[in-house]
């Protein structure tokens, strides 16, 4: 069963590339927009850009997962899922997970080509990284989660990111007072501890809590 | 079991009239002596003067908006596993209640601080935490507003309610140990002051004041709640028509 | 080895927005038998079907296999229903084969890596040549045929179907009744919505007519 879901997943994706390289685009879109309006001031750039590409990412999260059930919702998948036997937890952590590998993982690859061209030193943006390892599959979850929520709902623009950005702000916090801390020499690992803390609350509960909630919302 | 459950609606309808208006009068009276007792009778701070007192409306504000909340929540989580509809009513009557103490916090909060930190707002772990309970509090009540089935809509609010509440110590712990980072002890000054008795008199009575006025407010929402659901059945109809 | 199956609704009601979608509803329904749900429309017909799936809450009232209450974990209800609702529950990136694929994964009765069962339903179903078709590129005839091939995939007893035989030409009518015939023969029983009176082309058919509350 999980070959099938896999090879399904990778057959979404792969045949809709659109959403493999939107979700990049965008990200970069954003984060060349930053110093148009911020000026080009070296100092001022290399201080907030840590924030910046966090910003961005939220930003690129928060688009990427807002739609994730809307189409199974339209097409009848979601009763599928609540009328089979199988283990649908399973089937929506690898969904979850593909998700980030297809909206998340570009974007942190393409981190150390942000890095030469913000001229971020080698050690803030190794903590960029990380931060962004540990932190963005939470942020994808918590997404999910929203979509899952608001599943059908006619008029859902901008309301799914307005219920959910609540809930990044502790990864936001932790993740950026780990950047904060590097760039001036202090330890760092309670934020990691934290972040990694968080991941491994979040992620396990999530396809759980998404299943309860699908039962939920599909009386909408 | 049916007949039951609209008995419960029923029955907190027909007996809560008087109550509620006698409750009204009450934190009337209530918040009459707290103000006296705030403005007149506490005695002047050393440090801070009178502009302190705005604490007495500042502190019981910031502690229930946080106390909402969680009513809020666990009358979501009844709502949900046992169905239970006046407590779906509760729930949702809940949110605008705890938006109003959160708003109210917030305001007195930047009231405080222009006299003593000189500015209006600062990012310390308290106010943030604040306005991240305000965006909470909001989001559960858009979320509410766009669902045309109410009763669907109050299931999901419940549980977004119910994540929510894991989320607020989180949310306060990391505020607070992000700003250790930024600002040293002087902001803990002015948080509850370890206090003379009759500072700490007056707040506490405060916080009965206000958490009476809550339970005003909240029967007479509640109330309303019934009504606007069960406007077009007939044991309202007759009650009304009495 | 007895293998009797029997559904029953039990008082049932369901509101939405609080109006009363349906109440006091009891059904009763064994092996081998056939229920036609009938009523105009609006009258609660897609609810009352989700209920029985458990998708749909029921204000009151409760559905029970074999006197166990589907709510109850013990029951293993989802082992035993199959629905296919109104929506096609087909993926519109996907080609049919790998919709059909994809679909017999959440089956547990059916075997997915079998494809040359996978290839025979979609000949039953005369829909053999548009195999490598992507979903989105059909018809809506076609896509409820592949809706509907899972019914010829599945060893599931309990057939849970939303108005399965509207909108569909005459040929897929006959090969659906002659799949309903199939399923009656092996022990099954079908719940299903629908305009038709299937009394003449298939036995033991029972018919549940619903009114419309609100008027």
């Amino acid at each position: 069963m999980i070959k099938s879901i896999v090879k399904t997943e990778l057959a979404i994706y792969f045949r809709n590339l659109n959403s493999i390289f939107l979700p990049l685009i965008f990200f970069f879109l954003i984060l060349s927009v930053f110093p148009l309006i911020l000026g080009t001031d070296k100092i001022l750039l290399g201080k907030i850009i840590p924030g910046i590409i966090w910003i961005t990412v939220i930003l690129t999260t928060l688009l990427s997962s807002n739609n994730f059930f809307r189409d199974d919702f339209k097409n009848g998948v979601i009763e599928t899922y609540l009328t089979s036997d199988a283990s649908i937890e399973l089937v929506l952590f690898f969904r979850i997970v593909s998700c980030w590998v297809f909206t998340c993982l570009p974007v942190i690859i393409f981190i150390p080509l942000v890095s030469l061209l913000f001229e971020i030193s080698f050690q803030n943006s190794a903590i960029i990284l990380l931060t962004l390892i540990l932190g963005t599959p939470v942020l994808i979850s918590i997404g999910i989660f929203g979509s899952a929520l608001t599943l059908g709902l006619a008029k859902n623009n901008i309301l799914t990111p307005v219920i959910i950005i609540p809930f990044y702000i502790p990864v936001l916090i932790f993740s950026a007072s780990a950047i904060e801390a590097v760039s001036i020499g202090l330890p760092f690992t309670m934020q990691i501890y934290i972040l990694l803390a968080l991941l491994v609350l979040v992620l396990p509960i999530m396809p759980y809590l998404l299943k309860y909630t699908l039962e939920l919302s599909i009386n909408n | 079991m049916n007949i039951s459950k609209i008995a419960n609606l029923r029955f907190f309808y027909t007996r809560t009239e008087s109550i509620a208006f006698i409750l009204s009068i009450l934190s009337f009276l209530l918040f009459c002596i707290g103000i006296y007792w705030g403005l007149y009778i506490a005695p002047t701070d050393y440090l801070q003067g009178d502009s302190y007192r705005i604490m007495y409306v500042h502190v019981p504000a910031a502690w229930l908006s946080l106390q909402v909340y969680i009513i809020m929540a666990f009358s979501g989580f009844i709502a949900l596993v046992w169905k239970i509809k006046i407590m779906e009513i509760a729930s949702i009557q809940c949110a605008p209640i705890g938006a109003f103490f959160t708003i109210i916090a917030l305001i007195t909060g930047m009231i405080w601080g222009k006299p003593t930190w000189g500015t209006y707002w600062v990012w310390d772990a308290r106010l943030t935490s604040e306005l991240i309970l305000l965006f909470l509090y909001i989001g559960i009540m858009v979320l509410y507003s766009a669902f045309s089935d109410k009763r669907q809509a109050v299931k999901v609010t419940s549980l977004l309610a119910i994540i929510g509440i894991i989320n607020i110590p989180i949310i306060h712990y990391s505020v607070e140990w992000w700003n250790t980072l930024h600002q040293g002890p002087t902001v803990t000054k002015f948080e509850k002051p370890s206090a003379h008795i009759t500072m700490l008199l007056p707040l506490l009575y405060m916080l009965f004041t206000f958490n009476v006025y809550f339970l005003t407010v909240f029967i007479k929402r509640v109330r309303l709640g019934i009504y606007l659901r069960e406007k077009n059945s007939k044991w309202l109809e007759e009650y009304l028509n009495d | 080895m007895t293998n009797n199956i029997e559904i029953s609704v039990n008082s049932a009601a369901c509101y939405k927005n609080n109006n009363i979608i349906f109440k006091d509803i009891n059904i009763l329904l064994n092996n081998r038998e056939i229920l036609v749900v009938t009523g105009p429309n609006g009258c609660g017909k897609t609810t009352l079907i989700q209920s029985i799936c458990g998708i749909q809450n029921l204000e009151s009232g409760h559905i029970s296999l074999n006197k166990v209450n589907i709510q109850h974990q013990e029951c293993n209800y989802l082992e035993n229903i199959l629905y296919i609702g109104h929506k096609n529950s087909l993926n519109d990136d996907l080609t049919v084969l790998e919709n059909l694929d994809y679909l017999c994964a959440f089956d547990s009765s059916a075997d997915s890596k079998d494809t040359k069962l996978i290839r025979k339903s979609m000949e039953y179903f005369n829909i053999s040549k548009y195999e490598d078709y992507m979903v989105s590129q059909l018809s809506e005839g076609n896509k409820r045929r592949v809706a509907l091939a899972r019914l010829f995939l599945t060893k599931k007893k309990i057939w849970l179907l939303d108005e399965p035989l509207n909108n569909l030409d005459d040929e897929t009518t006959k090969v659906l009744i002659k799949l309903f015939i199939r399923h009656q023969d092996n022990q099954g029983l079908i719940i299903l919505s629908s305009h038709f009176d299937l009394s003449k082309e298939l036995n033991n058919v029972k018919i549940f007519k619903m009114e419309n509350q609100s008027d």
